[in-house]
């Protein structure tokens, strides 16, 4: 496997088979497109966007069904660059950041561009960091990584138990907000649509792991991009003539800061460190678009900025995707192709804010004139929006619009087709299970490899091992579902809770233990617990209002005290064995063999003579 | 594959190229919207300046770090022989 020239391994004929799926994707948007020309009945319609797409995914899923390890655990390290990027971004962005973000983004413009500069900043600092140096060692989750990087069982135990808490976090996130949108496309209730995302997520990836994950992600991944870019690029040609709605927003949006200026909204100073998101629900327009730190704070807007980086640049569910590139350099440029197509997501998602203010901004200086536009009442019909008519003079305030919902106004609001609002809702569900699946894959492979058989070296028979990762998955989507039901708190904080407790936990730890050969086990022990534990204490302290600092922010207290706690621990104690820094050297090399893949070739080696 | 006296060299090459790429770019992130209110005055391609640069100018610069990176590190990696086989 590993012997065979590395440009042999990857298939030719991908573009070929995904080129078949984008097609059948648009066949079916033209055909529903149609057929609702036609008159065939809503329902019919809505069944079709939600069931087809998902059928397409686990038809993907369970095509690449597989009994080998080493394409299940890692897809047999053959998923090119692009696509790799492809999957990455949209997974690390997940159906909270389309739908949550672009919500908080017309509630609340320029303040929560620090989201989105995190996740930026996150995959470039993953790729110069972290990445080269993960696929080298090529180990299939971040615990087996410490735990062989460290030579220590416990560790690696300590490693998933802490990594799992933030997993759960953002699988809950992922799973609620994709059961939101298949409940609007649907008409069914959550819990239902919540049971059918868990269905579908074990039926795509329980058979063929982390191989079945990488090709139908790619899969979502697309179907997401277009539904994201298409009713977008349609309201940009409407509006502004040309199909590149992240470039010519802006004239529209110079206009609506002058007329945001005569509407009056709140420009004022707030706290350093105030960090006040939308939350859920129905929410007024909170402040100018393009005016910053009015709602979110200058030392905050940092602070939100370098925590969601070292989450994103850390986390466990995004890491191991690396180890499935045919190379290094390949690893290094899928980081390339995933900050290229994640920035391409930010702006698209601030031209849909921007749109959506703009068509808003016409009815309230239209005011004069006298009913409002249709669109209003359709969109306070789905509760998607509230209008207050008190007022003598309608303003941007008489306006409420429910922040997980604004994307999918767009379409309404610029008056197209009801397949248009059936494809953004197929596009959300689309990056929700694209970013559901790969927590719940990583979260199996963690209590399959490292927790069930982490308890010695040796790998347990390929059957065995296949029965308990399968298992696993199943259990993991499972619980996810199980927890998504039970927390029912605002998504958006939940995936900050979830990067600021992995950038804390591994952020730290994961870069020293490649740049800092001193760093030893107490050390890397030490920077996990502390991390952690300081993470959430701040945010419990956040949520309880101890602190006045929100929980979002706990990533600026706990990396560096993990730093600290990680290099005091390290320098307290014995420096690591001639063994280990020789792994170190071995790693910072991207030439030579893949190091775990070596080490597991060597322990068969040894069990067969024996 | 490397050679044993020339893992020095290289790491230390390593190390400047990740400080040359990374110091960089987190200093504009992080200060560039710090300044977004003052640069908003001025207009460009219609957008508030500030605004402009702090999305549209930050992903610039990110997929510039990235690309850039990418290239010169494998030109790190060939020239000590670190690279891998093909």
């Amino acid at each position: 496997m590993p012997l065979t020239s590395r440009t042999r391994l990857i298939n030719p004929r991908l573009g070929t088979y995904f080129g078949i799926f984008t097609s059948a994707f648009v066949g079916l948007f033209m055909l529903l497109l149609i057929l609702e020309q036609l008159g065939t009945p809503r329902d019919l319609l809505s069944i079709a966007m939600l069931a087809g797409p998902i059928l397409l995914y686990s038809a993907i899923g369970i095509a690449t069904f597989t009994r080998e390890p080493y394409e299940y655990f890692a897809a047999g390290r053959r998923v090119p660059a692009m696509y790799t990027g492809l999957a990455l971004s949209l997974s690390a962005m997940g159906a909270t950041g389309l739908v949550a973000i672009t919500g908080a983004f017309f509630l609340a413009g320029f303040d929560i561009l620090c989201l989105m500069l995190g996740g930026l900043a996150g995959f470039v600092v993953m790729a110069v960091l972290l990445a080269p140096f993960l696929r080298k060692f090529g180990a299939f989750t971040i615990p087996t990584y410490l735990g062989r990087r460290f030579d220590s069982r416990s560790l690696r135990l300590l490693a998933a138990a802490l990594l799992a808490v933030p997993m759960i976090l953002m699988l809950a996130a992922e799973l609620r907000i994709g059961a939101l949108a298949a409940a609007v496309l649907s008409g069914q209730s959550m819990s239902l649509t919540l049971l059918l995302l868990v269905v579908a997520i074990i039926a795509t990836v329980t058979l063929g792991g982390m191989r079945s994950l990488a090709w139908s992600s790619v899969a979502e991944a697309i179907a997401a991009l277009l539904a994201l870019l298409v009713p977008v690029a349609i309201v940009a040609v409407l509006v502004t003539y040309l199909p590149l709605p992240q470039l010519t927003t802006g004239p529209l949006l110079r206009s609506l800061v002058r007329r945001e200026l005569a509407q009056g909204l709140p420009i004022a100073e707030p706290p350093a460190f105030a960090f006040q998101l939308p939350g859920e629900g129905l929410s007024a327009i909170a402040k100018p678009f393009a005016t910053p730190f009015v709602t979110v704070g200058s030392g905050a807007f940092v602070a939100a900025t370098l925590t969601i980086m070292a989450g994103i640049a850390a986390a466990p569910w995004l890491l191991p995707r690396v180890a499935s590139t045919p190379g290094v350099y390949e690893a290094r440029k899928s980081l390339g192709w995933a900050t290229l197509l994640f920035g391409v997501i930010m702006l698209t998602i601030a031209s849909v804010a921007v749109f959506m203010r703009d068509f808003l901004m016409d009815i309230v200086v239209a005011r004069d004139a006298a009913p409002l536009p249709s669109w209003v009442g359709e969109l306070a019909n789905m509760g998607f929006a509230s209008v207050d008519n008190r007022a003598p003079q309608l303003g941007m305030t008489s306006f409420a619009f429910q922040r997980d919902a604004v994307l999918f106004s767009l379409p309404v609001a610029a008056g197209m087709p009801v397949v248009l609002l059936h494809l953004a809702l197929a596009g959300a569900i689309a990056a929700a299970l694209a970013a559901a699946g790969a927590v719940v894959v990583t979260l199996g492979h963690v209590l399959a490899e490292d927790v069930v058989a982490g308890l010695s070296w040796q790998p347990v028979e390929p059957q065995q091992r296949m029965l308990i990762a399968r298992l696993s998955i199943a259990g993991a989507a499972a619980l996810g579902g199980l927890v998504a039901t039970l927390a029912p708190t605002d998504p958006l904080k939940l995936m900050l809770w979830s990067l600021a407790l992995t950038g804390s936990t591994a952020f730290p730890v994961l870069v020293l233990s490649i740049w800092w050969k001193r760093l030893n086990t107490f050390g890397a022990t030490a920077g996990l617990s502390t991390g952690f534990a300081v993470a959430t204490l701040a945010i419990l302290a956040g949520e309880a209002g101890i602190l006045g600092w929100d929980g979002a922010l706990a990533g600026i207290f706990g990396i560096p005290s993990a730093t600290l706690a990680a290099v005091t621990a390290s320098l307290a104690t014995p420096v690591p064995s001639r063994l280990l820094l020789e792994l170190v050297h071995e790693i910072r090399v991207p030439g030579g063999h893949i190091v775990y893949d070596h080490e597991m070739r060597m322990l068969r080696m040894k069990r067969r003579q024996r | 594959m490397i050679e044993l006296k020339e893992r020095k060299p290289y790491w230390r090459h390593t190390k400047w190229q990740m400080i040359a790429s990374l110091a960089p770019f987190l200093l504009v992130i992080v200060v560039l919207p710090l300044y977004a209110e003052s640069l908003n005055v001025h207009k460009f391609l219609g957008f508030p300046l500030g605004y402009f640069l702090a999305a549209h100018g930050l992903f610039f610069i990110a997929v510039v770090t990235v690309a850039s990176f990418v290239n010169r590190q494998d030109v790190i990696d060939h020239w000590h022989g670190a690279h891998e086989d093909h």
